[in-house]
């Protein structure tokens, strides 16, 4: 299984150099292309809801990284049950303890995460009032060592253990944070208040998925130790989101929807591809970034076929709260 | 992503909302409300912008700039910018990411414009050279500054642009009507915070391995300008504040197209400015002069 799942993440992989060495020029023609998913009308709540579902497990993740405790057990508490509602629990490995930071710059940086997930949190619940839904069942512990499986990276992994894997545990999360909001985009009915607000999440999540990356790129200095991960990482998230229709020995990886980090060889304004690049920006051959559907993210958080009619496991063991789940 | 057929997309962009009336006036709040203007017409205002930033980051990467092709019939002059020397190799390939997605967000966009039935304007004169002079004398910085001269003043020079695109789509994405270029916008939107964020980690990263903050205090110098010409918006750089957005909500700053020409012309706010700064004679397309 594991094998075939790793030959499958290669062919991913290389077919997405391949994608990327064939430049801007020859897929211009491609340029904007709507996605061919239908997906049926779903309301601003519904949309809202959802994204507090992943802002909650954002937010668990960096305070838990940085304070060790969960968000409801800060200096200053962001309520994880709201409107009546019963919170979920969040299950870490055994003596949890916070990560043991050892460069100030990424303690620093996972600071003010912590901080900015801690506030959409606290802006979603703000902006959906009554209908804001409360924190699911959340999985820090299984949920890693299960993608780890998927992702070819060994049995286990362990995102609290230092710099480098809280980096690469923030990795799975912010680049999957950016897809959604841009997927969600399109779907939001009101254009005056809470597209503005969602496309401004949206940056920040970029913002951090960018912040992210430059960090891990720089730690990795050129060994390729952490870089290979962010690689089979990014492949196990495409292949989550755009399994083949008919047997997954065939996945081409057509629609791989995900990059690494890794160098790569482009053009610019010469005609040859002779400069070498870093794929910090997760984005497409046309360099624009990816937008998911709202099941292409439930499959990704939660193991399952985007097909699926609901979405159990891995970070969300019961489930998502709310409409879309 | 490659999946979808481009016959569909003609056919569902042949629908599109065309450049047909003036913009309406940018209002001049901190956090603007959608204005109502033709995606076309927001789209060449972005390709002005992206213009801007592929030449920058061509230049700097490889000591020239766009080619007529991509520069589009009747492009403008550019004045200033050379290859950056000292680059490290991890250094020169951040350059060049960014120069092959700032190229890529041109021919794009201009490719968006011709099937939405519009015509994507041509390159207009930039200035780097007196632009950065200008900046730098109105920041504090000195009298005069050269992105291009060395690594450090290179992330600064990159400082100027980054965070600005991203207010810039953030303010102009929820304007636009037609779903796919509002799914592109975002997209763009997100490379652009990819980047700035990329840019203000590399900055604070370089400062501490050099032991000096000069090149930090620079672009913070730079970003109180921006917002005493662009409406506020701006987030100081440090190594415990990478992110640039509000601090109530965290969420990302948004900018009206007055508020984005006042920082790009170099001039205070205020109605009828129509060129200065990086456009010595002004964007083209119809979102170039300020209403306020």
């Amino acid at each position: 299984m594991a094998n075939t799942e790793t030959k499958q993440l290669d062919s991913i992989i290389s077919s997405r150099r391949a994608l990327l060495t064939l430049g801007g020029a020859a897929l211009a023609g491609l340029a904007f292309a709507p996605r061919a998913e239908a997906q049926s009308a779903v309301s601003d709540t519904d949309i809202l809801n959802f994204a507090l579902n992943l802002e909650y497990l954002e937010a668990q993740f960096y305070n838990l990284a940085v304070s060790g405790v969960t968000i409801d057990k800060l200096p200053t508490p962001i309520p994880v049950s709201v409107n009546g509602a019963a919170a979920g629990t969040v299950t870490l490995k055994p003596s949890f303890m916070k990560v043991p930071f050892a460069l100030p710059p990424i303690q620093a940086y996972a600071m003010e995460t912590a901080i900015e997930e801690g506030k959409h949190v606290s802006f979603l619940q703000g902006a959906l009032g009554t209908a804001a839904v409360s924190m699911p069942d959340i999985d820090l512990y299984n949920s890693f060592n299960a993608l780890a499986m998927v992702a070819g990276l060994g049995s286990s992994f362990d995102p609290f253990a230092s710099d480098a894997t809280f980096l690469i545990g923030a990795y799975i999360f912010e680049d999957v944070g950016v897809s959604a909001y841009h997927g969600a985009a399109g779907l939001i009915k009101d254009k005056k208040t809470i597209l503005p607000a969602a496309v401004g999440i949206h940056a920040v999540e970029a913002y951090h998925a960018g912040l992210v990356r430059t960090s891990i790129n720089a730690l990795d200095a050129g060994t390729g130790t952490l870089n290979t991960i962010t690689q089979k990482i990014s492949a196990a998230r495409s292949m989550l989101a755009n399994p083949s229709s008919a047997s997954t020995t065939t996945y081409t990886g057509s629609k791989a929807d995900d990059i690494g980090l890794t160098t790569t060889m482009v053009s610019l304004n010469g005609t040859s591809a002779s400069y070498s690049s870093s794929t910090i920006v997760d984005c497409d051959s046309n360099s624009i970034g990816w937008g998911r559907t709202t099941s292409q993210v439930l499959a990704i958080v939660t193991g399952t076929d985007p097909s699926a009619t609901s979405h159990k496991g891995v970070f969300f063991p019961s489930g998502l709260n709310g409409n879309i789940k | 992503m490659a999946g979808a057929g481009t016959t569909a997309a003609a056919a569902f962009l042949a629908g599109c909302s065309k450049s047909s009336t003036p913009p309406s006036s940018g209002g001049g709040t901190t956090t603007p409300p959608p204005q109502d203007v033709p995606d076309n017409d927001i789209l060449n205002f972005a390709l002005n912008l992206e213009y801007l930033e592929a030449e920058f980051y061509l230049r700097a990467a490889t000591g020239s700039g766009l080619s007529s092709t991509d520069a589009l019939s009747g492009a403008g002059t550019v004045t200033g910018g050379a290859a950056v020397q000292g680059f490290s190799t991890a250094m020169q390939q951040y350059a060049v990411e960014i120069a092959q997605d700032e190229l890529n967000h041109v021919r794009a966009i201009q490719e968006t414009i011709s099937k939405n039935s519009g015509t994507p304007v041509a390159r207009p004169n930039i200035d780097f050279t007196n632009a950065f002079n200008a900046l730098a004398a109105a920041a504090g910085i000195g009298s005069s500054f050269d992105p291009f001269s060395s690594p450090s003043a290179f992330l600064v020079g990159a400082f100027v642009f980054e965070d600005v695109g991203v207010t810039a789509y953030t303010g102009a994405a929820p304007a636009i009507t037609n779903t796919d270029i509002l799914s592109a916008a975002a997209g763009i939107q997100a490379v652009e915070a990819y980047h700035a964020a990329e840019i203000r980690t590399l900055l604070v990263g370089m400062a501490a391995t050099n032991k000096d903050q000069t090149y930090v205090n620079y672009a913070n110098q730079v970003s109180a300008l921006r917002g005493k010409l662009g409406g506020g918006n701006e987030t100081m750089l440090s190594v415990s504040s990478i992110v640039a957005a509000d601090t109530t909500n965290a969420i990302a700053f948004a900018r009206t197209t007055d508020q984005v020409l006042h920082i790009v012309y170099a001039t205070a706010p205020g109605a009828g400015v129509k060129s200065g700064g990086f456009f010595p004679n002004g964007l083209n397309g119809s979102i170039s002069t300020t209403a306020s």
